[in-house]
């Protein structure tokens, strides 16, 4: 038993890492007074450090910890796409000015992103309901911490209590549909399930248990019905924070969504292709009328924001979808077409995002009509928001357009034409919010002051950081097709 | 036959059945005669007063949760230290990973003063011209900053 342990720790090295990161932020807090982001520094450090032991990770397909987590490409490669946004988000986190009057306690917050960072590495890699049930409620508790942590602000306090409220329902139903499913199969472990499963003739009560999976799943993912708390949750929480909801955490709940849904509720059939089990149950159906729904609300609520944070909000819902349409193709295409989409949408939406936070933070202004000439006086981050809009719409030649390209695709060549008509008509809509913005900063001259902004050599470099990618894998993405095309595989599943 | 959730369902059905019978037949079988004293409320032999739904200092909440955690600790280590003997340093470095998060934990309450037991400054009403009644905080910007750790008191 020791020796299975002990492998297993072999392979647990990143998120050791992490926690005795963790450790070492709360020591440095009570020891480091002066230095504010001395807590940032050790996280970001560790997350680096966590970036190069997962790639010695690479090609490893086990499992761990008595079959609790898998150590397998897929959930590496998911893995990695949440350090890297976890590092852009420290990074934010240092510059934000909401942060500032709270640097007292600046180390807890560093210290709940480790946590919560921990988490979603476990959400991403566990094959054991209760895991992945420890792992979503780690993730969750740290964030809703993190969302109300500028507790002298109104706005953030109440998001984080509607977050808080919304969340334990949506989870405690999300365990009673795994109690279900547990009482059906009689394992907690995802292949087993799986294997239990395929023998079963379908029941209402598993449509009702895996209704019940999806919307603790998709409360993170923020998929219609289960989004009405990301509008008033992402405003009122500091901007560092929402990018973090919007990008970090719902990648890690996609991900987790897959590896249940396709090792668990996905067999093959007798013609040695994809199909449901147990056979009568259309969860793909669902999935397909959610993802429509998320991205005909996202869309055309996010037409009447005038708050970016809101308006990003509805975006990200309506991302939600196309992101699920991905999944609900049920073939090795649309996976890897997910796995593309997550990528792309990593450096697009926390480039959005970041701008929003430096405007907010230099015009103290939140409103999309408070963009108004921001073009002639900060012109470089007005054209690098312009592209990340841009891509965000998916238009040639960013890299939005290509992660569209491939969902698209996967879906047409598995036969959703309705559902890529409804995408394609809402991605036309989208374009009119999204470019919005972008006309209020060129096509109106400044209000008020006119002298131009000037930004530090830190934030220009994290700017073209995010931008870079954007436009690059925007014409070239071989690389990551290629890295996505080994990563296609999860453990126990052919 | 009965399925494992037909067992269930008779295990909890024979659960409700025996707390009501017991009851039923005690009703049948006891004396009647209730005074003032019988029926207030019990509370460790003491004089019971006011209501029970009271404000009090949240600080309690930090207190308990740390009770807690020790608490589950305790309970951890004595069968650990039942069987360290013979599982070695394997249940040793466990145990000890395990008490070592601990207390860093209980490091960082020290650190952050929340076991300090000092009472919350009261804030004093005083006239000010042409204002009215305002209520003070008479603590200083410092003593607030050092307090906020989830603990502000008004």
């Amino acid at each position: 038993m020791s020796e299975h342990v002990l492998n297993s720790i072999g392979l647990f090295v990143p998120e050791i890492i992490l926690v005795a990161s963790l450790c070492i932020i709360i020591v440095a807090d009570l020891l480091l007074k002066k230095r504010t982001h001395a807590g940032g520094w050790i996280l970001l450090a560790s997350l680096v450090l966590c970036f190069f032991a997962f790639s010695a990770q690479s090609g490893i397909n086990t499992s761990a910890f008595f079959a609790m987590i898998a150590v397998d490409p897929f959930s590496v490669f998911f893995k990695v796409i949440l350090v890297i946004s976890g590092i852009f988000i420290v990074l934010f986190s240092m510059q934000n000015k909401e942060l500032i009057p709270y640097k007292n306690r600046i180390g807890e917050y560093y210290m709940l992103i480790a946590g919560m960072m921990l988490g979603m590495f476990l959400m991403v890699s566990s094959t054991n309901l209760l895991m992945m049930y420890l792992a979503f409620e780690m993730t969750s508790i740290c964030s809703y911490v993190l969302v109300g942590f500028t507790k002298k602000s109104i706005r953030s306090a109440e998001s984080s209590i509607k977050y808080i409220i919304y969340g334990s329902v949506s989870s405690g139903i999300m365990i009673y549909g795994m109690s279900l499913i547990y009482g059906m199969s009689g394992s907690l472990n995802i292949f087993e399930i799986g294997a239990a499963l395929s023998g079963l003739e379908s029941a209402p009560i598993f449509s009702m248990a895996v209704l019940m999976i999806t919307a603790g799943i998709g409360f993170k993912i923020a998929l219609v019905p289960f989004h009405f708390w990301a509008p008033d949750v992402y405003e009122g929480a500091p901007m560092a924070i929402t990018a973090l909801l919007a990008v970090t955490s719902k990648i890690a709940a996609v991900a987790m969504l897959i590896r249940l849904f396709r090792v668990s509720f996905t067999g093959v059939d007798a013609t040695g292709m994809m199909a449901i089990i147990p056979e009568g149950i259309r969860w793909d159906m669902m999935l397909a009328v959610m993802a429509a729904a998320a991205m005909i609300l996202g869309n055309l609520a996010a037409l009447w924001q005038d708050n970016i944070k809101r308006m990003l909000a509805y975006s990200s819902i309506a991302h939600a979808g196309y992101i699920i349409m991905g999944v609900v193709v049920l073939t090795d295409q649309g996976i890897s077409a997910v796995m593309l989409y997550a990528f792309m949408y990593l450096f697009m939406n926390l480039g959005t995002f970041y701008m929003a936070m430096l405007y907010a933070n230099k015009f103290s202004t939140e409103s999309i009509e408070g963009y108004k000439g921001i073009g002639y006086r900060a012109p470089f981050t007005a054209v690098a928001l312009t592209i990340f809009l841009v891509s965000l719409t998916g238009l040639p030649p960013t890299a939005g357009f290509i992660a569209k390209l491939y969902i698209f695709g996967a879906a047409i060549n598995a036969g959703w034409i309705w559902l890529v008509l409804v995408a394609g008509v809402m991605t036309i809509v989208s374009l009119f919010y999204y470019i919005r913005v972008a006309r209020n900063m060129f096509l109106y001259k400044p209000e008020g002051e006119t002298e131009p902004v000037r930004f530090d050599n830190f934030t220009t470099a994290i700017v073209l950081l995010l931008l870079t990618p954007v436009l690059v894998l925007g014409v070239y993405f071989t690389p990551v097709l290629e890295f996505i095309k080994h990563s296609l595989v999860m453990f126990g599943v052919q | 036959m009965l399925s494992d959730f037909g067992s269930i369902l008779l295990f909890m059905i024979a659960g409700v059945l025996f707390v009501a019978i017991a009851l039923f037949v005690s009703k049948l079988v006891r004396p009647h005669r209730p005074n003032a004293d019988k029926l207030s409320t019990y509370e460790c032999g003491e004089e019971p007063i006011g209501d029970a739904r009271i404000q009090f200092n949240n600080r309690f909440y930090i207190i308990g949760l740390m009770f807690l955690i020790f608490e589950v600790e305790i309970l951890l280590l004595f069968p650990w230290a039942m069987v360290f003997q013979d599982l070695g340093w394997y249940a040793f470095s466990a145990m000890f990973v395990f008490v070592f998060l601990i207390f860093i934990g209980f490091i960082y309450e020290l650190g952050k003063g929340h076991l300090k037991w000092d009472l919350p400054s009261p804030a004093v009403p005083e006239y000010v011209e042409g204002v009215g009644v305002v209520e003070r905080d008479i603590r200083t910007e410092d003593d607030e900053f050092e307090s906020d750790g989830g603990l502000t008191f008004k």
